[in-house]
């Protein structure tokens, strides 16, 4: 119906779309990655959120000014055409290699949780097919489908009751038991779980109310700290300290905790269900990859999906060490973190680029 | 939706460019001067055309009409009787042919009109005298209803419009007409309430059916088939049905309804989702009672494609999913079964299929029969030389049942072809195949349009008083609202009561 329109998403989905780009992998490893902190980590994502909604205010600051273009466009526009096609090629590269990371752990996950001796290939493949379906249809039929997938998976907090019951309350006392060293290696790790919410620069030509584009973000990006929120307090009071420590997906280790007379290992359907979140995410990264390739070779062609799916299937199935590959996939962390810190280096060319044509002209 | 549009592209690049509307089906018809000899040119090798010649005060008179079309009583009563009393009172009544119009004299002639032709001054006047035998109003056998009323729609089309017309008397009821079929002529009218229908439905639809280039079509479906948004999905996009009462109560939410002649069912346009599994008999029940029946028939359609699936998922990948005493009893019931579980699901559907295609092929008699001795012998026979386990036979039933329950047809097929589609995820992938079908299934009714509107408004609504009309049915005072997907110029039905 409005596939020709260039706006095209409305509130609704701008929220579902920062929120389902946040949720994937990390989730499932949440309390894991926080593990330093001990059982103080509990409020670290609400600090998270804070920060999250602090680098937002840049990234929509600035594209409020640019209301037509997206990251790459304006990269181009701000540091000139070859050292922002260099920039965009970095990101096209970082892309490809943070969808590979997601995807390749999902799998690893299913593999050992669900389908167990089984060559990755197959999922695999069945992943892509459904994936690159998703992203035929655009960016709103991407964020139909986060709405769709954040509703289908959001009633699992549900199998929080029986942790609950379960845990002890006393655990989440005292609050500030932590070095700064701590706190920062449990920050660092638990903004993994954070990124996602910067694909707004990328779709914000594609919103309809972009004023109210921050607010609609913030909500997403609150939506998806109250879940983490909860889910690391029932971590908190339910796991022991050893068992945070050791505990890789505990997660999957709150599930086992539900008792249901018709149902056991709940976690093997809830890690089949995440596949909706895992979809949602890698979509949404998918179309920003594509979008790359389109401003790079400047032209809008279909088969730049293709291109970038294979190169992704290619990269998961290289056999990487896995030391190498562990720390390829962990020091990504600073090029997000320099995406994220990004707009701020825009920003301040943008202010100094108008100075420079006045004195021009 | 992605290789159905390269796929299209290619049909389009191979089908001839479409030339405007299909007027000119054999070019030898050109405007010739209307006469005596011309006509019967024309109509040559048709053995039921008749010429009669009468002789009146006036002079001769020939009427040439279609023997099978016109009844001899009518004809005698209309044409022949007065003719012979007063020639004047017929040629008033009658349409005068202009003197090049040999196409539409034909076009009336092959429609069922009566062509008067007066020698004494050459002239010819066609009167319609279509009188071909109709079938009366009957009940429907395919979505019969316990409450409500009984008469469905028939083949003729004035039947049709006169059903619709007798219970929506206002003037607002509008029904354009359209001829497609380049060689089948078969009349369409496209009805609509002026005062609600959205313009940009309506034109969209008229415009599709404009663009139409088909030589005929035996019945709507077709047409459906032709003019909807999606043709490569498995999902009917437009609502379809023979029931007069539905096609009335979505008219008066702002829908367009397409009636054609020669066709039992009449088409809705646009159609959620959701509203396939929707049955004019949930307004007629009180609303608690419809709500259930209606979730029944929602998530029955979600258990019939996943019930199958998940026993085969269970026992081939995830044993460990069902509690201790449920695994056995499943184990024990399929000790003797020497396949895998998806060979054994695979064989009992097909056996399941075959038996309804063969009950639906079959003299009704005989049909009973049938199902009685499918049921029976096969069922039993089957469990008990251990080809499929007690287990699976009851789960299989159930999710049969199941598929009937959508009040739409074409919906309870469609849930029998996607179905096959979890059944082979379910086969190679366990859980997570199935997952992934469901997003796979997600998504493409996401992508879904019926005239351009979303397929899956209420579920993703486009107006939140969508709700309070959807897997719950409130009470009717409660229901105010058009729904969404209409887009309805008046929003409100009635104004709230104040008492």
């Amino acid at each position: 119906m409005d596939n020709n329109k260039r706006k095209k998403l409305n509130g609704y989905h701008v929220v579902f779309l920062v929120q389902n780009t946040m949720v994937g992998l990390g989730l499932l490893s949440l309390p894991n990655k926080l593990n330093s902190m001990g059982y103080s980590q509990w409020w670290l994502p609400l600090l998270l959120g804070v920060i999250a909604n602090l680098t937002l205010i840049p990234m929509i600051w600035l594209f409020l000014r640019y209301p037509t273009e997206n990251l790459y466009t304006l990269n181009e526009k701000l540091l000139g055409k070859w050292f922002g096609k260099f920039v965009n090629l970095f990101l096209v590269l970082y892309l490809i290699i943070f969808i590979s990371s997601i995807v390749e752990g999902y799998l690893d996950l299913i593999l050992i949780v669900a389908l167990p001796d089984r060559p990755i290939t197959g999922p695999l493949i069945v992943f892509f097919l459904v994936l690159l379906y998703i992203v035929h249809g655009g960016i709103k039929s991407i964020a139909r489908f986060s709405i769709m997938s954040f509703f289908l998976t959001i009633w699992m907090l549900i199998f929080l009751y029986w942790p609950i019951i379960e845990g002890d309350p006393r655990h989440l006392l005292p609050v500030s038991n932590f070095t700064l060293k701590e706190w920062l290696q449990a920050s660092r790790n638990g903004y993994f779980s954070m990124v996602g919410y910067d694909l707004i620069m990328i779709y914000f030509p594609y919103i309809i109310h972009q004023k109210r584009a921050f607010l609609h973000g913030s909500i997403g990006i609150w939506i998806t700290s109250i879940v983490y929120f909860t889910v690391t307090v029932v971590s908190v009071m339910y796991f022991s300290p050893w068992q945070m420590e050791e505990v890789v997906y505990p997660i999957l280790k709150l599930y086992k905790a539900v008792e249901l007379s018709f149902f056991e290992r709940i976690d093997v359907m809830g890690i089949s269900l995440w596949v909706f979140l895992l979809l949602s995410t890698a979509s949404a990264y998918l179309w920003v990859g594509k979008k790359g390739l389109d401003s790079l070779r400047n032209n809008n062609k279909t088969y730049h999906l293709y291109l970038l799916a294979i190169l992704i299937f290619v990269f998961i199935n290289i056999p990487f060490p896995k030391d190498l590959q562990d720390i390829l996939y962990d020091q990504i962390f600073y090029l997000k973190l320099a995406i994220i810190l990004w707009p701020n280096v825009l920003i301040l060319v943008h202010l100094i680029r108008p100075k420079k044509g006045r004195t021009v002209t | 939706m992605g290789f159905g549009k390269v796929l299209s592209k290619l049909l389009k690049k191979k089908a001839p460019v479409p030339t405007g509307k299909p007027q000119a089906t054999s070019k030898s018809r050109q405007s010739e001067r209307v006469s005596l000899e011309a006509i019967k040119n024309n109509l040559t090798d048709i053995a039921d055309v008749k010429y009669k010649q009468i002789k009146t005060i006036n002079g001769f008179v020939t009427l040439i009409y279609y023997e099978s079309l016109v009844d001899t009583q009518v004809l005698h009563q209309m044409v022949v009787g007065p003719i012979l009393r007063q020639q004047e009172t017929v040629i008033h009544a009658a349409e005068k042919v202009g003197e090049n119009d040999l196409n539409q004299l034909l076009d009336l002639i092959t429609t069922g009109y009566t062509i008067i032709h007066l020698h004494q001054n050459s002239t010819f006047y066609a009167l319609s005298t279509f009188s071909a035998e109709n079938r009366a109003i009957q009940q429907t056998e395919t979505e019969s209803t316990v409450i409500g009323p009984q008469d469905a729609f028939t083949e003729s089309l004035n039947t049709n419009l006169s059903l619709i017309k007798r219970r929506i008397a206002n003037p607002e009821l509008k029904n354009k007409s359209y001829e497609l079929g380049s060689e089948t002529k078969t009349k369409v009218a496209v009805l609509y309430l002026n005062n609600l229908v959205n313009r940009e439905n309506l034109d969209r639809l008229c415009k599709k059916l404009e663009e139409i280039d088909y030589d005929g079509f035996m019945d709507i479906s077709m047409l459906k088939q032709l003019i909807e948004d999606h043709p490569y999905s498995p999902f009917p996009q437009y609502n379809m049905t023979v029931r007069t009462d539905m096609a009335v109560q979505y008219l008066l939410d702002g829908r367009i309804v397409v009636v054609m002649g020669n066709s039992q069912s009449v088409i809705i346009a646009p159609t959620s989702f959701f509203e396939l599994f929707v049955s004019t008999e949930d307004y007629y029940n009180r609303w608690m009672t419809a709500t259930l029946l209606r979730s029944l028939r929602f998530f029955g359609f979600f258990i019939t494609i996943i019930l199958t699936p998940t026993y085969i998922s269970a026992l081939t990948y995830h044993p460990e999913l069902l509690p201790f005493e449920l695994l056995m009893n499943l184990q024990e019931s399929r000790d003797r079964v020497p396949f895998p579980p998806v060979i054994e699901v695979l064989f009992i559907e097909l056996v399941i299929e075959i038996l309804r295609e063969a009950g639906s092929r079959m003299p009704t008699k005989i049909g009973q029969t049938i199902g009685i001795v499918g049921g029976i012998v096969i069922g039993t026979a089957a469990v008990e030389a251990g080809l499929i386990s007690n287990m699976l036979t009851v789960l299989v039933a159930i999710s049969a049942l199941l598929s009937f329950l959508p009040s739409n047809f074409l919906m309870s097929n469609t849930s029998r072809f996607i179905r096959y589609i979890f059944i082979l995820s379910a086969g190679l992938f366990g859980l997570y195949g199935q997952m992934l079908a469901l997003a796979w299934l997600f998504i493409h009714l996401l992508n879904l349009t019926s005239l351009g509107n979303p397929y899956l408004t209420p579920v993703i609504p486009r107006k939140w008083t969508d709700l309070l009309d959807s897997v719950v049915r409130l009470p009717l005072g409660l229901l105010q609202y058009k729904k969404g997907i209409s887009r309805a110029k008046t929003k409100r039905i009635r104004p709230l009561d104040e008492e």
